[in-house]
C-alpha cells in the first residue's frame, strides 16, 4: 500500500499506540474486529480508538467519519456498532471500556427505512414513546425536529409519499428523538440538495454536541462534509484480507477540527483524503 | 392518454366505471343473443328471482349462508393470525408451516371424520369451512411474515424497541393490509366452497342446500336467479373488506394516490400527455 507523505501512522501501529488513550477518556474502542460472510472475509481486524474530545470554551461530542470504497464494508462495520451483527472475533467497547449495548445505539441505515404504516409525525413521537416520553413531551420533539430538518409541512405524510432525501431526513431525525450516547449515520449526505445537506449537517453537528459523551460515526463518501465536521477521519481500505483501517487523521492534532471546513489546511486535508481515497479504492 | 396502448394511462374511477359498464351490458348482450338453448332468458332468471324472493325464502337462506361464513372466517382469521404470527419464535415455526401443508389434504375426505367429531350440523359446516380456508390463511400469512424486510425489523432495534414492540410495529401493524388482503382473498375462497359444504347436511338450510333442492326439480332459471344472489352477496363482502383496509391502512390510500399522481413508466412522455388532460392542479 502506498504510504504518502501525508499519511499518517499507519493501520498496525495505531493498534498498538496507547498514548492516545491518555489525552483523554476512551469513548469507543473497537478492537480488532473481523468479520466473514460465507466464504468472504469482509472485516479484517478493524482497530480503532476514539477519544473524549475536550474543548474549555464549548460541550463538545465526538464526530468521527468513516471514508472508504464501496463494498469496503462500512455498513458491515456500522451493523457491529450499533450491535445487530456479531463480528467472528474482535469486540467493541464504550466508555469506560464496558461493552456497548445493543438498543442503546441509534443507527440510520442506508436506505432509510420508516414505518409505512405511520406518518411521519407518527414515526418520530413512536420514537419518543419507546424512549418513554411522555405525550407531550414527544410531540414537542416531534414538531422541534421536524422544523430543523424543515419538514413541518409534511408531518402528515406516509413515508411513501416522501421523496428519497426526505425521508433520509425523516429517518435521522427519528434517531435521535431521544438523546444518543452512540449514533451511527450510513451515507447520511448523499442524495441531498445543498440546503437539506447544511440541515442535515447541523443536525448531526448539534446532536453530537449535546453531550461531552456523545459520540457520532458518519459513514460517507463526502470528503468536504467530512473535513467540515469530524474531529476524526478513519479510512477502510479494501485489502486482499477484507478492510481494515488504513488512515487514522486526528484533526484536532492538525488544529483544523471545528473549524467548519474552512481554510487552507482543510483544503490541504480534503485534497489528501481525496488522493488517498483513490489508493485504496 | 390513450385506451389501447397499455402502460400509458391510469385511468380515473369514472373512466373505470364507465369500462365496466361497458363490458358488463356486452356481456348481457351476449347473454340474450346466445344461441344456447339450454339457457333460461335474462327475465325468467328475473322472475325466478322474485319468486324465490317472496316465496322460496332466499333472504332468509342467504343471511344463513352468510352467519355462516362469517363464523368461519373469524375462527380462521384467530387461527391463522396466531399461528402465523407465532412463526417469529423460532420454536413455534414448524407449526404454522404444518397447518399450511395440510392444505393438500382436501375437504372431501375429512368429512365424515369431523362429522363424528362435531355432530353434525352448523358446527361441521364452521369446521369444515375453517380448517379449508385456515390451511391457506396461514400459508400466506406466514409467507407475508416471512418476508418481512430484515430492515424494518432493526430499524426498530436500534430505537430500543423492546421484542414485543416490533412485533406489534412490524410483524403485525406493518403487514395489516397485506394481511387483511390475504383474509380477502381467503373470504372469496371460503364463499367458493360454501354452497358445497352447505350441501353436505341440507337439512340445516342455506344458499348451498336451496341450489341443490332447485336442481333436483330442474329449475334452470332458479339456479341462475340463486348464483346471481351469491355472486352479488360475495361481492358486496369482498368490498367490505376493502372498505375496512382502506380504514384500517390509510396509508394504502396514500399509497394509491400517489401512483396516480406519479407516472411510473415512460414518465416524460404520460407527463407530456397529462399535462394536456389534466388541470395544474397537483404539485
Ligand atoms: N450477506 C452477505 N453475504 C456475503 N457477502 C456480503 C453480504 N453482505 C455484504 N457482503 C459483502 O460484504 C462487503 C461489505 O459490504 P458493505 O455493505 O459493508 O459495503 P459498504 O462499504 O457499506 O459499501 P457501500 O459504500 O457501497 O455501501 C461487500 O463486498 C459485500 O459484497
Ligand atoms: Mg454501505
Amino acid at each position: 500500500m502506498n504510504t504518502a507523505q501525508n499519511t499518517p501512522k499507519s493501520a498496525k501501529a495505531r493498534c498498538s499506540v496507547e498514548s492516545e488513550a491518555a489525552r483523554g477518556d476512551v469513548v469507543l474502542d473497537v478492537r480488532r474486529v473481523s468479520l466473514t460472510l460465507g466464504a468472504k472475509r469482509v472485516l479484517d481486524h478493524v482497530c480503532f480508538r476514539l477519544v473524549d474530545r475536550v474543548r474549555e470554551d464549548a460541550v463538545t461530542g465526538q464526530i468521527a467519519c468513516v471514508l472508504g470504497p464501496s463494498g469496503a464494508g462500512k455498513t458491515r462495520l456500522l451493523r457491529i456498532l450499533a450491535g445487530l451483527d456479531a463480528p467472528d472475533s474482535g469486540e467493541v467497547l464504550g466508555p469506560g471500556g464496558k461493552p456497548v449495548l445493543e438498543r442503546k445505539v441509534g443507527m440510520v441505515f442506508q436506505d432509510y427505512p420508516l414505518l409505512r404504516h405511520r406518518t411521519v409525525k407518527e414515526n418520530l413521537t413512536l420514537a419518543g414513546r419507546i424512549a418513554g416520553l411522555d405525550a407531550r413531551a414527544r410531540n414537542e420533539r416531534a414538531d422541534e425536529l421536524l422544523a430543523m430538518v424543515r419538514l413541518e409541512s409534511k408531518a402528515d405524510r406516509y413515508p411513501a409519499q416522501l421523496s428519497g432525501g426526505e425521508r433520509q431526513r425523516v429517518a435521522i431525525a427519528q434517531q435521535v428523538v431521544a438523546p444518543r450516547r452512540l449514533l451511527l449515520l450510513d451515507e447520511p449526505f448523499s442524495g441531498l440538495d445543498p440546503a437539506a445537506l447544511v440541515d442535515v449537517r447541523e443536525l448531526v453537528t448539534r446532536v453530537a454536541h449535546q453531550h461531552q459523551l456523545n459520540t457520532v460515526v458518519i459513514v460517507t463518501h463526502d470528503v468536504r462534509a467530512a473535513v467540515a465536521i469530524s474531529d476524526t477521519i478513519l479510512l477502510l481500505g479494501k485489502g486482499p484480507n477484507g478492510a481494515r483501517v488504513v488512515d487514522t487523521y486526528d484533526l484536532v492534532d492538525m488544529g483544523i477540527a471545528w473549524k467548519g471546513g474552512e481554510g487552507r489546511a482543510c483544503e490541504a486535508l480534503a485534497r489528501v483524503l481525496e488522493r488517498r481515497f483513490r489508493d485504496v479504492s | 392518454m390513450s385506451l389501447v396502448r397499455p402502460f400509458r394511462a391510469r385511468g380515473s374511477l369514472r373512466g373505470a366505471a364507465v369500462l365496466g359498464a361497458g363490458w358488463l351490458a356486452a356481456a348481457l348482450a351476449a347473454w340474450a343473443l346466445s344461441p344456447f338453448r339450454s339457457l333460461p332468458t335474462l327475465g325468467e332468471i328475473a322472475s325466478a328471482f322474485g319468486r324465490l324472493w317472496s316465496e322460496g325464502g332466499l333472504g332468509a337462506e342467504l343471511f344463513t349462508t352468510t352467519r355462516l361464513i362469517a363464523v368461519s372466517l373469524a375462527l380462521t382469521v384467530g387461527i391463522s393470525l396466531a399461528l402465523a404470527y407465532a412463526s417469529v419464535v423460532p420454536a413455534l415455526r414448524p407449526l404454522a408451516h404444518g397447518v399450511a401443508k395440510l392444505r393438500f389434504l382436501g375437504l372431501t375426505g375429512l368429512v365424515f371424520p369431523f362429522t363424528l367429531a362435531t355432530g353434525g350440523g352448523f358446527r361441521l359446516k364452521v369446521a369444515l369451512l375453517t380448517f379449508g380456508m385456515t390451511t391457506f390463511l396461514v400459508t400466506a400469512v406466514a409467507r407475508i411474515v416471512d418476508e418481512v424486510p430484515r430492515a424494518e425489523i432493526d430499524q426498530m432495534r436500534v430505537l430500543g424497541a423492546s421484542d414485543a414492540r416490533v412485533a406489534w410495529e412490524v410483524i403485525v401493524r406493518g403487514t395489516l393490509d397485506r394481511t387483511l388482503d390475504a383474509v380477502r382473498q381467503n373470504l372469496a375462497m371460503g364463499w367458493s366452497m360454501i354452497t358445497m359444504v352447505e350441501g353436505i347436511s341440507r337439512s340445516d338450510g342455506g344458499i348451498g342446500a336451496l341450489i341443490l333442492n332447485q336442481n333436483k326439480h330442474f329449475h334452470l332459471a332458479e339456479v341462475y336467479a340463486v348464483l346471481g344472489a351469491v355472486l352479488v352477496v360475495g361481492l358486496l363482502l369482498d368490498h367490505a373488506m376493502g372498505v375496512v383496509t382502506l380504514v384500517l391502512c390509510p396509508h394504502t390510500r396514500a399509497a394509491m394516490d400517489d401512483a396516480d399522481a406519479t407516472p411510473e413508466i415512460d414518465s416524460g412522455r404520460a407527463e407530456a400527455e397529462s399535462v394536456v388532460d389534466a388541470p395544474e392542479s397537483a404539485s
